[in-house]
Protein backbone atom coordinates (compact mmCIF):
# COMPACT_ATOMS: atom_id res chain seq x y z
CA UNK A 1 0.00 0.00 0.00
CA UNK A 2 2.79 2.48 0.89
CA UNK A 3 5.41 1.43 -1.30
CA UNK A 4 7.18 4.39 -3.83
CA UNK A 5 4.84 3.80 -6.76
CA UNK A 6 2.13 3.52 -5.51
CA UNK A 7 2.63 6.53 -3.05
CA UNK A 8 3.72 8.53 -6.53
CA UNK A 9 0.20 7.10 -8.09
CA UNK A 10 -1.56 8.74 -4.90
CA UNK A 11 -0.13 11.76 -5.21
CA UNK A 12 -0.94 12.44 -9.08
CA UNK A 13 -4.36 11.45 -8.04
CA UNK A 14 -4.72 14.12 -4.95
CA UNK A 15 -3.44 16.68 -7.79
CA UNK A 16 -5.89 15.80 -9.65
CA UNK A 17 -8.83 15.58 -7.05
CA UNK A 18 -7.00 19.01 -6.33
CA UNK A 19 -7.49 20.62 -9.69
CA UNK A 20 -10.93 19.47 -9.84
CA UNK A 21 -12.12 20.63 -6.74
CA UNK A 22 -10.11 23.86 -8.11
CA UNK A 23 -11.87 24.53 -10.86
CA UNK A 24 -15.70 23.51 -8.95
CA UNK A 25 -15.00 26.15 -6.83
CA UNK A 26 -13.56 28.92 -9.02
CA UNK A 27 -16.95 28.00 -11.09
CA UNK A 28 -19.51 28.95 -8.91
CA UNK A 29 -19.27 32.43 -7.53
CA UNK A 30 -23.33 32.33 -7.88
CA UNK A 31 -23.98 29.11 -6.82
CA UNK A 32 -23.52 28.94 -2.92
CA UNK A 33 -23.79 25.13 -2.55
CA UNK A 34 -21.29 24.36 -4.83
CA UNK A 35 -18.81 27.28 -3.94
CA UNK A 36 -19.25 25.51 -0.30
CA UNK A 37 -18.81 22.63 -0.92
CA UNK A 38 -16.37 22.66 -3.59
CA UNK A 39 -13.68 24.65 -1.15
CA UNK A 40 -14.45 22.45 2.02
CA UNK A 41 -13.18 18.97 -0.28
CA UNK A 42 -10.34 21.90 -1.07
CA UNK A 43 -9.53 21.48 2.53
CA UNK A 44 -9.78 17.61 2.51
CA UNK A 45 -7.59 17.14 -0.09
CA UNK A 46 -4.71 19.08 1.99
CA UNK A 47 -5.33 17.04 4.62
CA UNK A 48 -4.53 13.82 1.32
CA UNK A 49 -1.79 16.13 0.76
CA UNK A 50 -0.44 16.34 3.91
CA UNK A 51 -0.73 12.62 4.53
CA UNK A 52 1.43 12.15 1.15
CA UNK A 53 3.94 14.77 1.33
CA UNK A 54 7.48 13.78 -0.07
CA UNK A 55 9.96 13.47 2.61
CA UNK B 1 -11.05 -0.92 4.49
CA UNK B 2 -8.53 -3.35 6.83
CA UNK B 3 -9.30 -2.23 10.33
CA UNK B 4 -6.35 -4.15 11.73
CA UNK B 5 -4.02 -1.52 9.56
CA UNK B 6 -1.74 -0.79 12.99
CA UNK B 7 -1.16 2.45 11.99
CA UNK B 8 -3.26 5.65 10.76
CA UNK B 9 -0.44 6.56 8.03
CA UNK B 10 1.71 3.59 7.42
CA UNK B 11 3.93 5.64 5.68
CA UNK B 12 5.02 9.00 7.87
CA UNK B 13 4.29 7.11 11.09
CA UNK B 14 7.43 4.84 10.02
CA UNK B 15 9.45 7.56 8.65
CA UNK B 16 13.45 6.82 8.71
CA UNK B 17 15.04 9.93 11.23
CA UNK B 18 16.84 10.91 8.25
CA UNK B 19 13.25 11.80 6.14
CA UNK B 20 11.58 12.63 8.85
CA UNK B 21 14.00 15.62 9.56
CA UNK B 22 14.18 16.76 6.18
CA UNK B 23 10.58 16.89 6.12
CA UNK B 24 10.22 18.40 9.15
CA UNK B 25 13.19 21.34 7.64
CA UNK B 26 10.81 21.67 4.36
CA UNK B 27 7.34 21.93 6.46
CA UNK B 28 9.43 24.39 8.80
CA UNK B 29 10.67 26.70 5.77
CA UNK B 30 7.02 26.34 4.30
CA UNK B 31 5.18 27.65 7.61
CA UNK B 32 7.67 30.46 8.59
CA UNK B 33 7.53 31.85 4.69
CA UNK B 34 3.87 31.70 4.99
CA UNK B 35 3.95 33.80 8.65
CA UNK B 36 6.21 36.08 7.27
CA UNK B 37 4.30 36.96 4.08
CA UNK B 38 0.84 36.95 5.71
CA UNK B 39 1.29 38.41 9.31
CA UNK B 40 2.24 41.99 10.65
CA UNK B 41 3.13 40.27 13.91
CA UNK B 42 5.66 37.39 12.74
CA UNK B 43 6.85 39.95 9.99
CA UNK B 44 8.09 42.54 12.78
CA UNK B 45 9.42 40.04 15.02
CA UNK B 46 10.97 38.00 13.09
CA UNK B 47 12.58 41.66 11.02
CA UNK B 48 13.65 42.83 14.58
CA UNK B 49 15.53 39.65 15.32
CA UNK B 50 17.22 39.79 12.35
CA UNK B 51 15.84 36.62 10.68
CA UNK B 52 14.46 35.79 7.31
CA UNK B 53 13.00 32.60 6.16
CA UNK B 54 15.53 32.29 3.17
CA UNK B 55 18.27 31.58 6.53
CA UNK B 56 16.58 28.95 7.50
CA UNK B 57 18.46 26.16 5.57
CA UNK B 58 19.07 23.41 8.40
CA UNK B 59 17.44 22.25 12.03
CA UNK B 60 19.97 23.48 13.81
CA UNK B 61 19.13 27.05 11.86
CA UNK B 62 15.69 26.93 13.09
CA UNK B 63 16.92 28.20 16.95
CA UNK B 64 17.76 31.41 15.14
CA UNK B 65 13.71 32.08 15.05
CA UNK B 66 12.17 34.10 18.03
CA UNK B 67 10.40 32.05 20.17
CA UNK B 68 6.78 33.23 21.07
CA UNK B 69 4.74 33.24 24.13
CA UNK B 70 1.09 33.14 25.48
CA UNK B 71 1.97 36.78 26.78
CA UNK B 72 3.21 38.20 23.42
CA UNK B 73 -0.18 37.10 22.34
CA UNK B 74 -2.24 38.57 24.52
CA UNK B 75 -2.15 42.38 24.04
CA UNK B 76 -2.36 41.78 20.06
CA UNK B 77 -5.41 40.76 19.92
CA UNK B 78 -8.91 42.31 20.90
CA UNK B 79 -7.98 44.68 17.92
CA UNK B 80 -8.13 44.59 13.96
CA UNK B 81 -8.45 42.21 12.66
CA UNK B 82 -10.82 41.66 15.38
CA UNK B 83 -11.01 40.10 17.68
CA UNK B 84 -7.51 38.15 15.92
CA UNK B 85 -5.17 41.21 15.40
CA UNK B 86 -1.78 41.14 13.70
CA UNK B 87 -1.24 37.49 13.71
CA UNK B 88 -4.10 36.45 11.83
CA UNK B 89 -2.94 35.41 8.34
CA UNK B 90 -6.14 34.60 6.55
CA UNK B 91 -8.79 36.63 5.49
CA UNK B 92 -11.63 36.99 8.32
CA UNK B 93 -14.26 34.94 6.05
CA UNK B 94 -12.13 32.02 5.81
CA UNK B 95 -12.08 31.47 9.69
CA UNK B 96 -14.98 29.19 10.38
CA UNK B 97 -14.22 28.65 14.43
CA UNK B 98 -13.47 30.24 17.18
CA UNK B 99 -11.66 28.46 20.47
CA UNK B 100 -10.00 30.27 23.39
CA UNK B 101 -7.34 29.33 26.04
CA UNK B 102 -8.82 28.89 29.62
CA UNK B 103 -7.37 31.65 30.77
CA UNK B 104 -5.80 29.95 33.85
CA UNK B 105 -3.12 31.94 33.25
CA UNK B 106 -4.44 34.82 32.20
CA UNK B 107 -6.05 37.06 29.76
CA UNK B 108 -7.74 33.64 26.98
CA UNK B 109 -5.82 33.90 23.79
CA UNK B 110 -8.24 33.46 20.95
CA UNK B 111 -7.37 30.99 18.37
CA UNK B 112 -8.58 31.34 14.71
CA UNK B 113 -8.98 27.83 12.59
CA UNK B 114 -10.07 27.57 8.79
CA UNK B 115 -11.82 24.75 7.33
CA UNK B 116 -8.32 23.19 6.66
CA UNK B 117 -7.22 23.81 9.96
CA UNK B 118 -10.22 22.39 11.39
CA UNK B 119 -9.30 19.13 9.55
CA UNK B 120 -5.80 19.18 10.45
CA UNK B 121 -6.86 19.34 13.89
CA UNK B 122 -9.05 16.12 13.07
CA UNK B 123 -6.50 14.42 11.69
CA UNK B 124 -3.87 14.96 14.46
CA UNK B 125 -6.57 12.81 17.17
CA UNK B 126 -7.24 11.11 14.34
CA UNK B 127 -3.69 9.32 14.23
CA UNK B 128 -3.88 9.18 17.70
CA UNK B 129 -7.02 7.55 18.41
CA UNK B 130 -5.76 4.79 15.60
CA UNK B 131 -3.02 4.63 17.26
CA UNK B 132 -4.85 3.91 20.87
CA UNK B 133 -7.14 1.40 19.21
CA UNK B 134 -10.04 3.48 18.36
CA UNK B 135 -12.01 1.50 15.24
CA UNK B 136 -15.06 1.83 13.68
CA UNK B 137 -16.92 -0.41 15.46
CA UNK B 138 -15.91 1.65 18.41
CA UNK B 139 -18.64 3.75 20.59
CA UNK B 140 -17.02 6.92 21.71
CA UNK B 141 -18.65 8.73 24.80
CA UNK B 142 -17.63 12.33 25.10
CA UNK B 143 -18.54 14.00 28.52
CA UNK B 144 -17.45 17.33 28.26
CA UNK B 145 -18.73 20.80 28.08
CA UNK B 146 -18.93 21.62 24.18
CA UNK B 147 -17.94 24.91 24.25
CA UNK B 148 -15.39 28.04 23.21
CA UNK B 149 -12.23 25.59 24.80
CA UNK B 150 -11.54 23.26 22.21
CA UNK B 151 -11.39 20.42 24.66
CA UNK B 152 -12.58 17.52 23.21
CA UNK B 153 -14.16 19.19 19.98
CA UNK B 154 -11.38 17.65 18.00
CA UNK B 155 -11.23 14.10 19.83
CA UNK B 156 -15.29 14.05 18.58
CA UNK B 157 -14.72 14.71 14.52
CA UNK B 158 -12.04 12.67 14.52
CA UNK B 159 -13.60 10.17 15.79
CA UNK B 160 -16.64 10.53 13.34
CA UNK B 161 -13.95 10.79 10.63
CA UNK B 162 -12.00 6.81 11.93
CA UNK B 163 -16.23 6.11 11.71
CA UNK B 164 -16.85 5.32 15.42
CA UNK B 165 -20.04 5.58 16.63
CA UNK B 166 -20.01 9.44 18.77
CA UNK B 167 -21.86 10.09 21.28
CA UNK B 168 -21.78 13.56 22.61
CA UNK B 169 -22.30 13.96 25.99
CA UNK B 170 -22.21 17.20 26.99
CA UNK B 171 -24.88 19.42 28.76
CA UNK B 172 -25.59 16.46 31.40
CA UNK B 173 -24.87 15.77 34.59
CA UNK B 174 -22.50 13.19 36.27
CA UNK B 175 -24.90 10.39 36.31
CA UNK B 176 -27.05 10.91 33.66
CA UNK B 177 -23.70 10.61 31.70
CA UNK B 178 -22.64 7.14 33.49
CA UNK B 179 -26.28 5.95 32.85
CA UNK B 180 -26.35 6.94 29.03
CA UNK B 181 -23.09 5.15 28.55
CA UNK B 182 -24.55 2.00 30.30
CA UNK B 183 -27.83 2.03 28.20
CA UNK B 184 -25.75 3.07 25.06
CA UNK B 185 -23.03 0.40 25.71
CA UNK B 186 -20.46 2.65 24.69
CA UNK B 187 -16.80 1.21 24.46
CA UNK B 188 -14.57 4.16 24.78
CA UNK B 189 -14.41 7.16 27.02
CA UNK B 190 -12.22 10.48 26.67
CA UNK B 191 -12.33 13.04 29.87
CA UNK B 192 -9.49 14.25 31.74
CA UNK B 193 -8.38 11.96 34.90
CA UNK B 194 -9.69 14.19 37.64
CA UNK B 195 -13.41 13.62 35.40
CA UNK B 196 -13.14 10.00 34.98
CA UNK B 197 -11.81 9.35 38.80
CA UNK B 198 -14.86 11.84 39.96
CA UNK B 199 -16.65 9.90 37.47
CA UNK B 200 -16.02 6.50 38.69
CA UNK B 201 -16.54 7.96 42.48
CA UNK B 202 -19.83 8.71 41.42
CA UNK B 203 -20.95 5.15 39.77
CA UNK B 204 -20.16 3.72 42.87
CA UNK B 205 -21.57 6.38 45.42
CA UNK B 206 -24.30 7.36 44.14
CA UNK B 207 -25.69 4.76 41.88
CA UNK B 208 -23.93 1.76 43.07
CA UNK B 209 -22.78 1.05 40.25
CA UNK B 210 -19.55 -0.75 39.21
CA UNK B 211 -17.57 0.92 36.48
CA UNK B 212 -15.58 -1.84 35.49
CA UNK B 213 -19.02 -3.72 34.74
CA UNK B 214 -19.37 -1.25 32.37
CA UNK B 215 -18.21 -2.19 28.60
CA UNK B 216 -15.60 0.67 28.26
CA UNK B 217 -12.62 -1.00 27.49
CA UNK B 218 -10.23 2.53 26.68
CA UNK B 219 -10.29 5.56 27.72
CA UNK B 220 -8.22 8.58 26.67
CA UNK B 221 -7.06 11.39 28.82
CA UNK B 222 -5.88 15.09 28.28
CA UNK B 223 -6.03 18.29 29.60
CA UNK B 224 -3.49 17.58 32.84
CA UNK B 225 -1.21 14.77 33.62
CA UNK B 226 -2.09 12.20 35.00
CA UNK B 227 -2.59 9.01 32.91
CA UNK B 228 1.15 9.06 32.47
CA UNK B 229 1.86 9.05 36.31
CA UNK B 230 1.56 5.29 37.10
CA UNK B 231 -0.15 5.51 40.55
CA UNK B 232 -3.01 6.97 39.18
CA UNK B 233 -2.80 5.47 35.61
CA UNK B 234 -3.50 2.18 37.78
CA UNK B 235 -6.35 3.64 39.73
CA UNK B 236 -8.07 4.56 36.60
CA UNK B 237 -7.79 1.60 34.90
CA UNK B 238 -8.20 -0.69 37.93
CA UNK B 239 -11.61 1.35 38.51
CA UNK B 240 -12.97 1.03 35.13
CA UNK B 241 -11.30 -2.17 33.77
CA UNK B 242 -10.04 -0.36 30.43
CA UNK B 243 -6.75 0.55 29.38
CA UNK B 244 -5.51 4.32 29.79
CA UNK B 245 -4.15 6.18 27.46
CA UNK B 246 -2.73 9.77 27.53
CA UNK B 247 -2.50 12.79 25.32
CA UNK B 248 -0.81 16.11 24.93
CA UNK B 249 -2.32 19.04 23.03
CA UNK B 250 -3.38 22.49 23.66
CA UNK B 251 -5.54 25.28 22.20
CA UNK B 252 -2.57 27.13 20.08
CA UNK B 253 -0.78 24.55 19.50
CA UNK B 254 -2.85 21.96 18.71
CA UNK B 255 -2.45 17.66 19.46
CA UNK B 256 0.89 17.11 19.56
CA UNK B 257 1.48 13.89 21.73
CA UNK B 258 -0.34 10.44 22.11
CA UNK B 259 0.38 7.40 23.91
CA UNK B 260 -0.21 4.22 21.76
CA UNK B 261 -1.57 1.05 22.62
CA UNK B 262 1.90 -0.61 23.33
CA UNK B 263 1.71 1.86 27.02
CA UNK B 264 5.00 2.82 26.44
CA UNK B 265 5.11 4.80 29.78
CA UNK B 266 6.06 7.85 27.42
CA UNK B 267 4.09 9.85 24.81
CA UNK B 268 4.90 10.07 21.21
CA UNK B 269 5.66 13.33 19.24
CA UNK B 270 3.29 13.57 15.84
CA UNK B 271 6.51 14.98 14.10
CA UNK B 272 5.17 14.57 11.20
CA UNK B 273 2.35 17.11 12.04
CA UNK B 274 5.00 19.30 14.76
CA UNK B 275 8.57 19.93 14.98
CA UNK B 276 9.35 19.52 19.13
CA UNK B 277 12.69 21.14 20.07
CA UNK B 278 13.20 20.72 23.91
CA UNK B 279 15.50 23.48 25.86
CA UNK B 280 17.54 23.35 29.47
CA UNK B 281 15.04 25.20 32.28
CA UNK B 282 18.20 27.49 33.35
CA UNK B 283 21.06 27.79 30.22
CA UNK B 284 18.03 27.43 27.12
CA UNK B 285 19.99 25.35 25.60
CA UNK B 286 19.01 22.05 23.33
CA UNK B 287 18.67 19.48 25.83
CA UNK B 288 18.61 15.80 23.83
CA UNK B 289 20.22 13.29 25.72
CA UNK B 290 18.07 10.59 27.06
CA UNK B 291 16.96 11.25 30.36
CA UNK B 292 17.30 14.87 30.47
CA UNK B 293 14.06 17.21 31.22
CA UNK B 294 13.07 20.39 29.75
CA UNK B 295 10.76 22.80 28.72
CA UNK B 296 8.95 21.95 25.26
CA UNK B 297 9.39 24.26 22.44
CA UNK B 298 7.31 23.70 19.22
CA UNK B 299 5.97 24.17 16.05
CA UNK B 300 2.77 23.55 14.13
CA UNK B 301 3.91 22.50 11.08
CA UNK B 302 0.91 22.79 8.96
CA UNK B 303 -1.59 25.23 10.83
CA UNK B 304 -2.22 28.49 8.76
CA UNK B 305 -4.97 30.39 10.06
CA UNK B 306 -2.92 31.72 13.41
CA UNK B 307 0.82 29.81 13.59
CA UNK B 308 2.11 28.51 16.17
CA UNK B 309 5.79 28.82 15.08
CA UNK B 310 8.20 27.96 18.13
CA UNK B 311 5.85 28.46 20.90
CA UNK B 312 6.98 28.03 24.57
CA UNK B 313 4.33 25.59 25.88
CA UNK B 314 6.15 25.95 29.48
CA UNK B 315 5.68 21.87 29.54
CA UNK B 316 8.18 20.31 30.76
CA UNK B 317 9.08 17.19 29.59
CA UNK B 318 11.88 14.18 29.56
CA UNK B 319 13.70 12.65 26.57
CA UNK B 320 12.98 8.95 26.37
CA UNK B 321 14.04 5.93 24.13
CA UNK B 322 14.35 6.02 20.41
CA UNK B 323 12.30 3.38 20.10
CA UNK B 324 8.94 1.79 20.43
CA UNK B 325 7.65 -1.72 20.37
CA UNK B 326 4.41 0.19 18.06
CA UNK B 327 7.20 0.91 15.28
CA UNK B 328 6.40 4.56 15.45
CA UNK B 329 9.44 6.45 14.73
CA UNK B 330 8.64 9.24 16.29
CA UNK B 331 10.38 10.49 19.81
CA UNK B 332 8.96 9.37 22.84
CA UNK B 333 8.84 12.08 26.03
CA UNK B 334 8.73 9.65 29.16
CA UNK B 335 5.85 10.45 31.56
CA UNK B 336 4.48 12.37 29.01
CA UNK B 337 4.15 16.02 30.37
CA UNK B 338 5.85 15.77 33.76
CA UNK B 339 4.91 19.23 35.07
CA UNK B 340 4.52 22.96 34.00
CA UNK B 341 7.60 25.58 34.07
CA UNK B 342 5.20 27.63 35.83
CA UNK B 343 4.72 24.87 38.75
CA UNK B 344 7.69 23.46 39.01
CA UNK B 345 9.23 25.41 42.51
CA UNK B 346 11.99 25.28 44.72
CA UNK B 347 10.86 24.37 48.22
CA UNK B 348 12.84 24.40 51.28
CA UNK B 349 15.68 24.76 48.15
CA UNK B 350 14.00 21.43 46.77
CA UNK B 351 13.29 21.47 42.50
CA UNK B 352 9.35 20.55 43.55
CA UNK B 353 7.26 18.78 40.59
CA UNK B 354 3.50 18.70 41.61
CA UNK B 355 3.23 14.97 39.75
CA UNK B 356 5.54 13.95 41.67
CA UNK B 357 2.97 14.27 45.15
CA UNK B 358 0.44 12.79 42.70
CA UNK B 359 2.22 9.27 41.69
CA UNK B 360 2.64 9.32 45.92
CA UNK B 361 -0.69 9.82 47.43
CA UNK B 362 -2.20 7.83 44.75
CA UNK B 363 -0.33 5.20 45.05
CA UNK B 364 -1.26 5.03 49.01
CA UNK B 365 -4.02 2.54 49.39
CA UNK B 366 -6.50 4.00 52.11
CA UNK B 367 -6.51 7.51 50.15
CA UNK B 368 -9.06 8.98 48.05
CA UNK B 369 -8.47 10.70 44.61
CA UNK B 370 -8.11 13.98 45.91
CA UNK B 371 -5.52 15.81 47.22
CA UNK B 372 -4.46 19.76 47.10
CA UNK B 373 -1.07 20.97 48.10
CA UNK B 374 0.00 24.67 49.52
CA UNK B 375 2.94 26.27 49.90
CA UNK B 376 3.57 28.93 51.89
CA UNK B 377 6.09 30.86 54.79
CA UNK B 378 6.07 30.86 58.04
CA UNK B 379 8.64 33.32 59.16
CA UNK B 380 11.25 33.20 56.45
CA UNK B 381 10.85 29.45 55.73
CA UNK B 382 9.27 27.53 52.96
CA UNK B 383 6.03 25.73 54.77
CA UNK B 384 4.34 22.56 52.94
CA UNK B 385 1.00 21.57 53.66
CA UNK B 386 -0.49 18.29 51.74
CA UNK B 387 -4.50 17.94 52.26
CA UNK B 388 -5.87 14.53 51.15
CA UNK B 389 -8.95 12.41 51.50
CA UNK B 390 -9.05 8.97 53.51
CA UNK B 391 -11.40 6.92 51.33
CA UNK B 392 -13.07 5.43 54.59
CA UNK B 393 -13.40 6.05 58.17
CA UNK B 394 -10.66 4.28 60.04
CA UNK B 395 -9.74 3.70 64.03
CA UNK B 396 -6.83 6.02 65.17
CA UNK B 397 -4.03 3.21 64.96
CA UNK B 398 -5.01 2.49 60.84
CA UNK B 399 -4.83 6.33 60.83
CA UNK B 400 -1.52 6.65 61.90
CA UNK B 401 -0.03 3.95 60.33
CA UNK B 402 -1.60 5.27 56.88
CA UNK B 403 -0.13 8.71 58.00
CA UNK B 404 3.65 6.99 58.49
CA UNK B 405 3.38 5.02 55.08
CA UNK B 406 2.54 8.68 53.59
CA UNK B 407 5.20 11.16 55.10
CA UNK B 408 7.66 8.35 54.28
CA UNK B 409 6.88 7.87 50.67
CA UNK B 410 7.02 11.50 50.04
CA UNK B 411 10.12 12.01 51.70
CA UNK B 412 11.40 9.15 49.56
CA UNK B 413 10.25 10.46 45.82
CA UNK B 414 10.22 14.46 46.49
CA UNK B 415 12.80 14.75 49.24
CA UNK B 416 10.66 16.90 51.56
CA UNK B 417 8.71 16.69 54.58
CA UNK B 418 5.06 17.48 54.84
CA UNK B 419 2.22 18.86 56.85
CA UNK B 420 -0.36 16.28 56.61
CA UNK B 421 -4.12 17.13 56.60
CA UNK B 422 -6.77 14.84 56.67
CA UNK B 423 -10.20 15.15 55.56
CA UNK B 424 -13.23 12.90 54.77
CA UNK B 425 -14.24 12.05 51.43
CA UNK B 426 -15.71 14.21 48.96
CA UNK B 427 -14.38 17.04 51.34
CA UNK B 428 -11.65 18.55 48.98
CA UNK B 429 -12.43 20.76 45.46
CA UNK B 430 -13.94 18.46 42.95
CA UNK B 431 -12.44 19.95 39.13
CA UNK B 432 -14.40 19.20 35.67
CA UNK B 433 -11.90 20.85 33.71
CA UNK B 434 -8.91 21.77 34.36
CA UNK B 435 -7.65 20.60 38.32
CA UNK B 436 -5.54 23.16 40.30
CA UNK B 437 -4.20 21.26 43.14
CA UNK B 438 -1.28 22.68 43.29
CA UNK B 439 -1.64 26.29 45.25
CA UNK B 440 2.17 28.21 45.87
CA UNK B 441 1.02 31.32 48.31
CA UNK B 442 4.38 32.16 48.44
CA UNK B 443 4.18 33.81 44.73
CA UNK B 444 1.45 36.27 46.24
CA UNK B 445 3.79 37.34 48.93
CA UNK B 446 6.51 38.84 47.06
Amino acid sequence: MEGQDSLQEMRKDVDALAALARQLYEASEDFPAVNRNSKRILASVEMLKINLEEA
Amino acid sequence: MNREAPYWNPYLERLTRDSLERLQLKKFKRILTWAYSNSVFHRTLYHDAGVHPDDINSLDDVRRVPKVEKSMMQPIQRKDPFPYGDALCVDLEDVCVFRQTSGTTGQPVYQPDTWQDWEWWMECWATLLWAQGYRPHDRVFLPFGYNVFVAFWAAHYASEKIGCETIPGGVLDTKSRILKIQELQATALMATPTYILGMADTARNQLHLDPAALPITKITCAGEPGALIPATKKRIEEAWGAKVYDHAGATEIGAWGFECSCQPGALHVNEVMFLAEVDDLETGNPVTELGRRGKLIITALDRFAQPCIRFDSKDIVEIGEDRCECGRTYKLFKGGVIGRADDITKVKGVLLAPSAIEDVVRSVQGLGNEYEVIVDKKGDADNITLKVELAEDMADAAMAELKAVLATQLRLKTNLGYNLEFFALNSLPRYEVKARRFKDLRKKER
